[in-house]
């Protein structure tokens, strides 16, 4: 189905969280402010490597108006944190590995006295050569900088099936690249920051953004010393983060300036500090040798991937994981010999960020696909399809994996778009100068969701009936622009055909919602789905038994609606009715936005179901309302919680995806070949993730991850020389602006899941943006015949004299 | 500007007359987030770059991070928190507009991709592909990939230009 607006008819749902978005009355964490807080701030490396000889404080303490200056003595607990290996210090005791590196934290009344205090610190450094690429860190006798080696390796993989040096032998053509790409930026747009506040009790209130509250809380806690219970962590809204706010960033430094002080603190990252300090997407070489029959079947492919892991692990491992299980393509390679490093180096810090680390594995395999596809001078798509995994083989890592019918969907409904078909007769528009070049290009994927076998991966959620008489959900997940809210509450109302205002929605904090695990790995959507089937028929048994006893009427003629029990076949038929806008303004907003918002004039001023009642006119068949039957017994009585652990292989091969979503993408470029400048018209995205909740949020999702990977295509790096930021705000950094876009994107959406799948609609947070890139690249040498092997796309590469005719080759040097 | 710079700074915020005693160099941005808890406005780059911090000086955009109070002392300043329909409490046909068509997902450029879309509507109530690019061009968004937005300016423009429809016509 080509998803729109028009299609998507009543499903069209209005967020909840739109109104306070648009009008600025949503207080961001970053917002937040208190009459007596005072202003963190980090005094962070001078240099990307050096050994601390000394730290004085004493000029810094001395200031007026500074609260605390804190350094690594001031730790009560573990000095480290990392959501995987803990290995990067809170406050460095006598190294330095990267820029981004604290030494210490101060308070102050003001942020420019808190600026002054962090110049009145004295440190002395020893400064030593960084460690400025993997070769560096890799070559024999390089320093090593964590005790853990060995060497400069925080991890390797390997993937050896089949013997690929016989079956290399036996190829009858045999394609050899190696592909780069590059450290690319979340560019959020609301920088680190939030509010940290102790109260009279003794707890610490955190109100910073993450993807995981949970294990914010549980990191905090082993980092000052409290046990978690006394920690609350506040983390949604959150103004974007795309994985870069997974890890804990300013968390630890407020914390501990708040307890010491006894005062909130407030923190907020400037958008340099933002990019010195944070996590970037990891830069990767990975060098691929993939061979074939001469029927232009794979028999063997050889993959060798480096990945920049930066100064500390974060989840570099993971990552490198999924680059691993994602280089293969959703190919069936019968020899396969692949190797995985990722390398620490002097280089900033690398970590999460969607795709996590399969966008690089796509790029390069699909990459190879279409340069074997050229030498057998065929139709790359069809190359493609002979290659292809069958329905039911396993999945990468030789795992067994969910059958679904979604690659060859996707191939299909492709290969059927009028875009692809364009390639079969190269566009040329004879009004274009000589100088422009036209050309399309597309690429398949299959993308895994959730964490992977062997991780830990908790999901679970909670349905209640509260006393304000609202169907009440509660899950650990955040609210980062996706559309969660919207989602949950469509999946709400379809359940229990009740209307918003019934609703209330709780996420983002550790005081009020379940451990359901983290919103990470396009996973949420699924978690909260299989967690309110689990949920929906204890929570009904009850809803329904107790309106029986108190109507007289059996329960199976009764069912829920909106604000409350009705009788059957009396039911409005309009229940789940499109959202007008003037019902938007009204639909109460999620607990946890509208609490924080000044103005309650919109956000709050929904019609409770009585008013619902009285101004629909109907009440007939109403037998009896949410906020009565919560009067009913105790209210523990009316809470209903699941844990459960999300769907993995049953093999045992560590970080394999059981659950896969497909993609295939088509792309048409023009070039510029005088000025090597590359303009994406066209684009089509086809992804099969099963049924669409909330067409919204997935048309933003695939829109939003298609201009992100065309970021990471042709214009963004933050680009370093001498493990220092040469690129330091967004106006070297360039991510897509709204001219630099694809206006006519087209999402097309496969809904089809196997019958009887438990596993229901797939998360759809990643997909849009791991197959971009390989389409661009393939447009763009159907338009000059320049076989690009580096991201960004380097412009000098395309541009040429204009009476040299297009040549074919690898790699132009 | 022979005027001595004194702490005194006067504006009209929002159609309010206001008076703070500030340093004249502080940045725009601040006076609104900080003196007058106008946390609408919002702060990203901090150099010009994103349009976060967007506000209508005079009915002219500026991002307020790169104005100093002494710039815009005496001026007519409208922030988000001054936008709104026929009604205050009510939005405007582009904050209605942004809502209905997904025009934002974290939020969080969104005021100040609101501002910029006030400024380029005015200017051009029926706005071309060219002059959306154009108005707007100043603002990253870092989410919606842009689709949602230029979708939410082209139905605004609509709006902005049948002043008389009422809010149930306009739902298609």
């Amino acid at each position: 189905m080509l998803l729109n607006r028009k299609q998507s008819g009543k499903r069209w749902h209005l967020r909840p969280d739109g109104a306070p978005k648009v009008t600025g009355q949503l207080q961001y964490l970053t917002d937040m402010t208190l009459p007596d807080m005072i202003h963190g701030r980090v005094l962070r490396s001078e240099y990307p490597y050096a050994r601390i000889l000394s730290v004085d404080t004493s000029e810094a303490e001395a200031l007026e108006g500074v609260y605390a200056v804190l350094t690594s003595k001031d730790v009560p607990g573990l000095n480290r944190f990392g959501i995987a290996t803990p290995d990067q210090p809170v406050f460095c005791e006598d190294i330095v590995r990267y820029v981004g590196d604290a030494i210490a934290a101060v308070a102050a009344d003001s942020p420019e006295r808190a600026a002054l205090a962090l110049d009145a610190i004295r440190v002395v450094y020893e400064e030593l050569t960084p460690l400025n690429s993997t070769d560096a860190a890799l070559a024999p006798g390089a320093p090593e900088l964590h005790e853990h080696g060995p060497g400069n390796v925080l991890h390797r993989t390997e993937i050896k099936r089949g013997d690929a040096e016989q079956a290399f032998a036996n190829c009858d053509h045999i394609v050899t690249e190696t592909y780069y790409t590059p450290r690319q930026m979340h560019a959020y747009m609301e920088t680190e920051g939030g509010l940290f506040v102790p109260d009279e009790e003794g707890r610490l209130n955190v109100y910073a953004a993450t993807q995981h509250g949970y294990k914010d809380r549980m990191q905090l806690a082993r980092i000052i010393g409290y046990p978690e219970e006394d920690i609350r962590v506040v983390s949604s809204p959150i103004g974007g983060s795309f994985g870069g706010k997974d890890e804990l960033n300013v968390q630890p430094y407020g914390a501990l300036l708040a307890l010491r002080c006894g005062r909130p603190v407030k923190m907020h990252n400037s958008r340099k500090e933002s990019v010195r300090a944070g996590l970037k997407r990891h830069p990767m070489k990975i060098e691929m040798q993939t061979g074939m029959s001469r029927e232009g079947i794979l028999q063997a492919h050889r993959v060798r991937i480096t990945a920049d892991t930066g100064a500390y692990a974060t989840l570099g491992a993971p990552v490198l994981n999924f680059c691993t299980e994602h280089c293969l393509g959703p190919y069936a390679i019968p020899n396969v010999d692949v190797e995985g490093v990722s390398v620490y180096t002097n280089n900033g810090l690398s970590g999460e960020f969607r795709g996590f680390g399969g966008n690089q594995a796509i790029f390069a395999m699909e990459g190879q696909m279409d340069r074997l596809a050229a030498i057998m001078n065929m139709d790359p798509w069809e190359f493609r399809r002979r290659n292809m995994r069958e329905k039911n083989d396993p999945g990468p890592l030789n795992q067994r994996i969910l059958v679904t019918d979604g690659l060859s969907q996707v191939w299909e409904a492709l290969d059927r778009s009028e875009l692809w078909q364009k390639h079969q007769s190269p566009p040329a528009d004879p009004a274009l100068p000589p100088w422009i070049k036209r050309g399309v290009g597309a690429a398949i994927a299959m993308h895994g969701a959730g964490l992977g076998y062997g991780i830990p991966d908790p999901a679970g959620g909670r349905l209640s009936l509260n006393n304000e008489g609202k169907i009440e959900v509660a899950f650990s997940y955040e609210e980062f622009g996706q559309g969660l809210i919207a989602t949950l509450e469509i999946m709400l109302c379809d359940l229990f055909q009740c209307s918003t205002s019934d609703l209330s929605i709780i996420i983002g904090d550790t005081d009020r919602v379940p451990h359901s695990g983290s919103s990470t790995a396009s996973r949420s959507t699924t978690m909260a789905w299989m967690a309110l089937q689990r949920l929906q028929t204890p929570f009904r048994s009850r809803v329904l038994a107790t309106a029986s006893v108190m109507s007289g009427i059996p329960t199976d003629e009764l069912v829920t609606g909106p604000g409350g029990v009705w009788r059957k076949d009396q039911l409005p038929a309009e229940t789940s009715e499109v959202e007008t806008p003037e019902k938007a303004e009204r639909t109460k907003v999620a607990e946890i936005v509208a609490g924080r918002t000044e103005s309650t004039q919109i956000a709050e001023s929904y019609l409770g179901a009585s008013q619902y009642l009285a101004k629909e006119g109907v009440s007939s068949g109403f037998v009896v309302s949410y906020a009565e039957l919560a009067t009913q017994g105790e209210a523990d009585e009316w809470i209903f919680d699941t844990k459960f652990d999300y769907p993995t292989t049953p093999d045992n091969v560590v970080g394999g995806h059981y659950l896969y979503t497909y993609a295939a993408v088509a792309a048409e470029v023009e070039v510029n070949t005088l000025t090597g400048e590359t303009k994406l018209l066209d684009t089509r995205h086809v992804v099969a993730a099963g049924p669409v909740i909330n067409p919204m949020g997935y048309i933003g999702q695939i829109e939003g991850g298609s201009v992100m990977a065309l970021g990471f295509t042709l214009t963004e790096d933050a680009v370093m020389q001498d493990s220092r930021y040469v690129t330091t705000n967004l106006d070297t950094y360039l991510i897509p602006t709204i001219q630099d876009i694809h206006t006519n994107l087209e999402v097309e959406a496969i809904e089809d899941l196997p019958e009887g799948d438990a596993f229901g609609p797939r998360g759809i947070g990643e997909i849009g943006s791991v197959a971009l890139a390989p389409a661009i690249t393939a447009a763009i040498h159907q338009a000059t015949g320049v076989w690009v092997n580096s991201l960004p796309v380097p412009r000098e590469q395309l541009v040429r004299p204009l009476n040299v005719p297009l040549q074919e080759g690898v790699s132009p040097s | 500007m022979s005027k001595p710079l004194d702490n005194h700074w006067t504006a009209v915020v929002n159609g309010e007359q206001k008076h703070l005693e500030i340093a004249q160099t502080t940045r725009l941005v601040d006076v609104l987030r900080t003196h007058l808890q106008l946390t609408g406005t919002k702060v990203s780059c901090e150099v010009g770059r994103c349009g976060a911090c967007m506000v209508l000086m005079n009915g002219e955009p500026v991002n307020s991070c790169l104005v100093m109070a002494y710039q815009c002392e005496g001026s007519d300043i409208m922030t988000i928190e001054g936008l709104h329909g026929e009604e205050k409490g009510t939005l405007h046909p582009i904050q209605q507009a942004f809502v209905e068509e997904g025009g934002f997902q974290c939020g969080y450029c969104t005021p100040g991709m609101v501002i910029s879309t006030k400024a380029l509507l005015d200017a051009h109530p029926e706005p071309s592909q060219e002059q959306i690019e154009t108005g707007l061009c100043g603002n990253l968004c870092r989410c919606t990939g842009y689709g949602g937005i230029i979708r939410a300016v082209r139905k605004a423009g609509e709006r902005c230009v049948v002043k008389e429809t009422s809010p149930e016509e306009t739902v298609s």
